[in-house]
């Protein structure tokens, strides 16, 4: 089975889940990989999200955890919701605050594989 | 020098040594946010730093404490590098004595960063064990005649320590001028 293109399947989220509009994929060191057609290409939001998640797998350990899940951000006008995505990288969402979190992640866990690259 | 905390940034290009001198010379656990590289930079080194190193070194007998942080050494992560430079006491530059061709780029950073923070800087010459070679490279890049140059080998604790003194140093005179201005 061929890998769909990690564009259409952040256009796919963006398009389908009511209150997301834009999502980013990263890799963990800060390169970007792809994003969906709505979000602006700006170098600086992979390395952003890199240098997040990098530090909040170490804020996992001093709150005595050892796997980091999710990482939300929520800010005034919504949400900005982080997940590690296998081991090399990172995938970011950009919602309302009103967004249907359980289906998001329902839909990010469902193409996990295909976004984090180890089947390309 | 009694019952004071110190906050020096370590900072330089990419694959300087900045990540092994904190961890060389930390006394407390290091913050570290170590990840695979990717890409081109693969080439250079296996792991790199997104977001920062921490580490610690205290003056034995003393209550002196260096609060060491570490920045990301890629343009990409500038951002880091201005989080973390307010309230900085001392910069440690650190330099891959070898790594000829980002000597130009780190001149340009050292200088604007020295400029905008206006402490004194000490400049680590990573991979060099020659001072007269370590001060020539400290000089073209920027630094002033008074800003010290240590040839290091910072895998290399004792080395690292060597850093370290240099900045204890650093701020002892730092504080010396300060307070003839004073007077």
């Amino acid at each position: 089975m061929v890998a769909p293109d990690p564009v259409a399947v952040l256009d796919e989220l963006s398009n389908t889940v009511a209150g997301a509009y834009g999502a980013i994929l990263a890799s963990v060191d800060g390169f970007s990989i792809a994003r969906s057609s709505s979000v602006v290409n700006q170098a600086s939001h992979s390395a952003m999200l890199a240098a997040a998640v990098g530090l909040s797998h170490q804020l996992v350990a001093m709150g005595g955890g050892r796997e980091l899940r999710q990482l939300v951000v929520e800010h005034d006008t919504g949400l900005l919701l982080i997940w590690p995505i296998g081991s090399q990288r990172v995938l970011a969402v950009l919602t309302a605050a009103t967004v249907d979190q359980r289906h998001l992640r329902e839909f990010v866990q469902g193409q996990a594989q295909w976004l984090s690259g180890d089947d390309s | 020098m009694s019952s004071q905390t110190f906050k020096i940034l370590v900072t330089g290009p990419f694959a300087a040594g900045k990540t092994s001198m904190i961890q060389s010379v930390s006394q407390t656990q290091v913050v570290s946010t170590d990840v695979l590289t990717t890409g081109g930079e693969s080439e250079v080194k296996s792991h790199t730093t997104v977001a920062m190193d921490f580490g610690t070194y205290a003056l034995e007998g003393d209550d002196t404490r260096l609060l060491l942080f570490g920045t990301p050494g890629q343009a990409r992560f500038r951002f880091m590098t201005n989080i973390l430079k307010g309230d900085v006491d001392v910069v440690a530059f650190v330099i891959d004595g070898e790594a000829t061709d980002t000597h130009a780029a780190a001149g340009v950073e050292l200088r604007a960063l020295l400029r905008e923070l206006r402490v004194p800087a000490v400049i680590a010459v990573n991979r060099c064990s020659d001072e007269t070679v370590a001060n020539r490279l400290a000089r073209s890049l920027g630094a002033l005649d008074g800003e010290p140059a240590v040839p290091c080998q910072l895998i290399d604790p004792d080395s690292g320590r060597e850093v370290v003194v240099e900045i204890l140093l650093t701020l002892l005179s730092s504080m010396e001028s300060t307070k003839a201005e004073v007077a």
